[in-house]
């Protein structure tokens, strides 16, 4: 019981510390949700839609998601869409993620 | 900092993927690794909107159930093409060519039938990449065509299944979903077809002709070069081209307003029928001049020489399908296909036979005023809409049986009640007034008849889609002989009311000795339901006396009593009173008592023979109730003797148990007695 409202104090103190804590991780990936995202997947095709959630193991959760895929299998080749909906992308399948965002978010996503 | 640049390089395609005004993509993995690491188990990050339920209907990327677009073989149709997996021409072996070509076009059959069973038309009909680019097809002349017709012809299926609106999504998928189905000039698609009809139909001519006449014939190219196999291949492709062509007009016959085009579509119908056969004769010649097949697994080749057609890749177009889950598709096999059932063409039958019937549909008096009032219109209705549902495929057709149950009792209810407020109980009527009575009794009886029709196949199609268990047949079977005992009651009462009418009209003295002996005949209608009550009442009183002597192989429901399953199975006859004063307890007094040495004594299952029997004779041109009554005979000798084999050896040896199979009937079930 000590130990755990010594944890939650610590973590209240420091939410609007500059110091990076445990929690400060989540509140950032928290501040990114309804926001657009890119998810790449192992087999080359990507989603884009508004990132709606996630879980421990990292799997995302996509809304009004839309699917690209390449038309062949080189790389310079135009892109085909198709919408989805709500989408469910395991972390293993997912092979990168992006955030769209201004270059000075950018940069501080970096410092992170 | 180098993360970031690793993940610009390894995904370069990333960059065409715009996204906005001023912003770039900026990689979160690396904070997202983080946040998970801080997550504590079973917490979610996710907004204020977020509701788990809903998150449930979720698509899962690359679970090959959900997932329709999981990059397979190929990336693209153009890919596909690009690495020659549809060529035009096939080979530039003329011989091979049109082994190939009819394979296609024996696929595409199979496709549409698939199709025609319920799976969607991106991965059955346009699993073919040759129907997905129209134009690259032009240069070949037979594959262009046969094409074009296709498409035609699905095309016409989708809009008249769309009119009649007698589907429901799952059957069958109306919408295209961007598929080529409007290729240009497809209706041109018959005279396309005929040229080339016509010039197969020269170069057979060629073919047998005798040498000497040959030579002035020289001038036709022959169909391939080997000049042994010509004829059969010109027969082979002509009866494909003729099925498609008049499969085609019936369908456009079909179409056309008020019933006009019926005659020639049946005419067409029954021509397609011929080809059919021609088709299925064919195969030998054409497995036997292919090229590298193997015996075994012929039976569930798709085309009739047993190869593999060119051209076909189902996954391709996986994401056009409608938004259902990715379904892998097993295409009909080609035997199975063609061994259309009772030479009805799978599905399009009917509805052919649905609009005949009701331009037969019996009025007593067509023009009478009576059919203005209210409630005959609305009979009317309730007449369409059943006449709709019994389009429809089992499951659904059986759902709306069900419920219009109530919907005929109400009606018959009305009409009684209007009957009564029109002619009272007075027994003097006026002369004129007569055939308006005439005419209520007939409809009331007719919608009696209607309703304990409709009950009856609500019961009967349980068994088609295997709603009962073992445990269940008996109450079954004594509801189906409770419905149809009040169903032959009413025909019995139809025929004896329009026995009546014609009496009236032209009775002769002389013929009175004749009218009383017609009068104590049967009408085989009747007799064909008797047959049916008999059997149904033996199943009912074998059963229970087989459960009752604890002789039956049935496992124990552990979740209701039989009574919960009584009023699940019949609910909706109960609340419709169909028939009145029936209970779970009527059935319970009704088979409580059954034995099976009183069985033996009074056999129903003789009775039913007998009937049927008789009953043959009087339909000597209906070969569909000659089937049925064969088959009725044999399910009743065989549980006759089943029931005699058991009675007597049963005591005796306490391992003989009996179980139920449908071998004979389909809804009739067949008695099998064994040890256990």
């Amino acid at each position: 019981m000590e130990l755990e409202a010594e944890k939650s104090l610590i973590q209240a103190e420091s939410s609007d510390g500059p110091n990076s804590n445990s929690s400060d991780f989540v509140a950032h990936v928290r501040k990114l949700l309804f926001r657009r995202m890119l998810v790449g997947i192992r087999d080359g095709r990507f989603f884009l839609g508004t990132f709606h959630c996630m879980d421990k193991q990292g799997n995302i959760i996509l809304q009004d998601a839309v699917e690209y895929r390449s038309t062949r299998r080189s790389s310079t080749s135009p892109m085909e869409q198709r919408c989805l909906g709500l989408i469910l992308i395991p972390s293993s399948c997912r092979s990168s993620c992006h955030v769209g965002c201004s270059i000075e978010e950018q940069l501080s996503l970096l410092k992170l | 900092m180098a993360d970031d640049a690793a993940a610009a390089v390894s995904v370069p395609e990333r960059t065409s993927i715009p996204s906005g005004d001023d912003s770039v993509w900026a990689d979160v993995s690396p904070l997202l690794e983080s946040a998970c690491k801080d997550l504590r188990d079973g917490e979610l990050i996710h907004g204020d909107n977020f509701n788990l339920f809903a998150a449930m209907s979720a698509l899962e990327i690359m679970d090959p159930k959900m997932d329709s677009g999981i990059v397979c073989k190929y990336y693209s149709i153009d890919e596909a093409i690009e690495n020659g997996a549809a060529p035009v021409p096939i080979s530039i072996n003329k011989t091979v060519d049109v082994q190939c070509t009819i394979d296609i076009m024996d696929h595409l059959l199979a496709c549409e039938a698939t199709w025609h069973k319920g799976h969607s038309l991106a991965q059955t009909v346009f699993s073919c990449i040759y129907l997905l680019r129209p134009d690259r097809t032009s240069s070949h002349a037979l594959l262009h065509s046969y094409c074009r017709v296709i498409r035609a012809t699905c095309k016409a299926v989708i809009s008249v299944v769309s009119d009649a609106r007698t589907h429901e999504e799952d059957d069958l998928f109306t919408m295209a979903y961007g598929l080529p189905l409007d290729g240009d000039g497809d209706e041109k698609c018959l005279s396309l077809l005929n040229a080339v009809e016509e010039t197969i139909s020269r170069q057979l001519r060629a073919c047998k002709a005798p040498s000497s006449r040959r030579r002035v014939l020289e001038d036709m190219e022959p169909l391939q070069t080997n000049l042994d196999l010509e004829e059969g291949y010109c027969k082979a492709l002509l009866c494909r081209l003729r099925f498609r062509k008049h499969f085609y007009h019936a369908l456009t016959s079909m179409r056309r307003p008020q019933g006009r085009g019926l005659e020639l579509a049946r005419k067409h119908i029954a021509t397609c029928i011929s080809e059919l056969d021609c088709i299925y004769r064919s195969s030998d010649f054409l497995r036997s001049s292919a090229c590298g097949t193997s015996e075994d697994g012929i039976e569930n080749r798709t085309t009739a020489s047993g190869c593999q057609p060119i051209g076909f890749d189902a996954s391709l177009n996986c994401r056009l399908s409608a938004p259902t889950p990715p379904r892998a598709i097993k295409i009909l096999s080609w035997k199975k296909l063609l061994l259309v059932q009772d030479g009805k063409l799978y599905g399009r039958d009917s509805m052919f036979t649905v609009i005949t019937r009701a331009a037969v549909l019996p009025e007593v008096a067509k023009n009478h005023d009576v059919q203005k009032n209210e409630y005959f219109v609305q009979l009317g209705q309730l007449v369409i809409n059943m006449l709709k549902i019994l389009c429809t495929n089992a499951a659904w057709q059986r759902r709306k049986l069900g419920k219009m149950l109530q919907d005929w009792r109400v009606m018959y209810v009305q009409l009684e009640l209007a009957f009564r407020k029109e002619f009272g109980e007075v027994s003097r009527i006026p002369e004129d007034e007569n055939v308006c009575v005439k005419i209520f009794q007939h409809i009331l009886l007719w919608v009696e008849e209607q309703t304990y029709w409709i009950a009856s196949r609500f019961l009967i199609l349980g068994f088609e889609l295997e709603l009962y268990s073992p445990s269940e047949y008996c109450m079954v079977y004594w509801y189906m002989y409770v419905v149809l005992i009040k169903l032959s009651e009413k025909t019995h009462l139809k025929m004896a009311a329009k026995n009546d009418m014609g009496k009236r009209k032209g009775k002769k003295k002389r013929d009175s000795a004749k009218d009383v002996a017609r009068e104590y005949r049967i009408p085989p209608a009747v007799l064909f339901l008797q047959c049916q009550i008999c059997l149904a009442e033996g199943l009912t009183m074998m059963l229970a006396a087989l459960r009752n002597e604890h002789m039956i192989l049935q496992s124990r429901n552990p979740f209701n009593t039989e009574q919960e399953r009584f009023i699940q199975h019949f609910e909706l006859l109960q609340k419709a009173c169909i028939p009145d004063h029936v209970s779970f307890h009527s059935f319970r007094e009704s088979t409580t008592y059954a034995r099976l040495s009183t069985l033996v004594m009074y056999n129903y299952f003789k009775d039913a023979q007998r009937i049927a029997k008789e009953a043959k004779s009087s339909f000597s041109n209906d070969p569909d109730k000659l089937a049925e009554l064969r088959k009725i005979e044999q399910v009743a000798e065989h549980n006759s003797i089943a029931l005699n084999v058991i009675s007597r050896v049963g005591a005796l040896d306490p391992t003989l148990k009996a179980s139920f199979e449908f071998s004979h009937h389909p809804y009739f079930a067949t008695a099998v007695v064994k040890r256990s």
